[in-house]
């Protein structure tokens, strides 16, 4: 047998980063401004961006795309604090969204009457780190309940976000948990992030939160 | 977990590198996965012979290279010509 070699040298990503790129042109030619919110399950990306909706909708054009393996009650949820449309997509088994949903999720919304877009990943603390989305910043949420270790043992998920919302702090006085220490370990990881501490419960945090989301809808505005 | 999808990927990589009645002629494919690219090498293995194995593929064997850094990529695919060996 005589074998032949073939170079190749592509990319396995190569295909969706085609899609996350033109996602991103579509997403900077209306100036939206778009965060793709990752964690493990019941972190609280679902509860957090209730709060936000309830908060900040009437003053901003706020779109969502949802991802869940199966059912749609994130977005069945989200749909009650808003009168706009509130993407679901269900993956049907895979362990995060791609650009190719997004994508596809994207067509049904107006991106012209749109301020600000939410992508809430699908709550894995793994995959949704490896795929670009077409996002401006990916942002992981870290709960208190997780333990302070999260961000040494999952690192590319906290090395590919620019922001860390620890959440659930009301639940401080009944965890064992050490906030500075978890922020230093997710700084050993990436010295780049920026944190918010909150509870969508107590209230705690939220303030910042929203003036952060008000920063970049302002920001991405054209001049 | 999502190496599955990175296989699927990989596969249609390697079919748009070689004709179609070559698809079943591809012995080897080659894969440099780095330490930091956030992919479970022997998952990706086990998807990748998988689905090597069924058609369009016939008997292709993924070699999995590992290399620093976050690199994912298809590095080359060895395809039987047809030929007896020189």
């Amino acid at each position: 047998m005589a074998v032949r070699t073939i170079e190749v040298r592509e990319r396995v990503m190569a295909k969706n980063d085609e899609l996350a790129a033109a996602v991103r042109r579509a997403l900077a030619e209306h100036h939206v401004p778009a965060l793709n919110l990752v964690s493990g399950p019941g972190s609280g990306k679902t509860t957090l961006l209730e709060r936000t909706l309830e908060r900040l909708g009437p003053e901003m054009r706020i779109a969502v795309v949802t991802g869940d393996v199966q059912t749609q009650n994130d977005a069945d949820r989200l749909a009650r604090h808003t009168d706009r449309l509130v993407q679901a997509v269900v993956t049907g088994g895979a362990c995060h969204l791609d650009a190719r949903q997004v994508g596809s999720a994207l067509e049904a919304i107006d991106l012209s009457d749109t301020d600000l877009l939410f992508i809430e990943n699908v709550g894995n603390l793994v995959c949704p780190a490896s795929w670009d989305l077409g996002e401006a910043a990916k942002v992981v949420l870290f709960s208190v309940t997780e333990g302070e270790d999260k961000p040494a043992k999952y690192p590319k998920m906290f090395r590919e976000s620019r922001y860390c919302v620890l959440t659930k702090v009301d639940l401080l006085p009944y965890v064992p948990f050490d906030l500075a220490l978890a922020e230093e370990t997710a700084r050993e990881v990436n010295p780049g992030l920026t944190f918010f501490r909150t509870s969508s419960r107590s209230g705690e945090g939220l303030e910042e939160w929203f003036d952060f989301l008000r920063a970049q809808v302002k920001a991405s505005r054209p001049a | 977990m999502h190496e599955m999808s990175l296989a699927l990927e990989v596969c249609d990589i390697a079919q748009r590198h070689v004709s179609p009645d070559q698809v079943a002629s591809i012995v080897e494919i080659v894969i440099e996965v780095g330490d930091d690219a956030g992919v479970v090498a022997d998952s990706l293995e086990f998807w990748l012979e998988s689905m090597l194995s069924s058609p369009p593929f016939k008997a292709a064997k993924p070699v999995i290279r590992r290399v620093s850094g976050d690199v994912l990529r298809v590095s080359y695919l060895e395809v039987d010509d047809g030929r007896p060996d020189d």
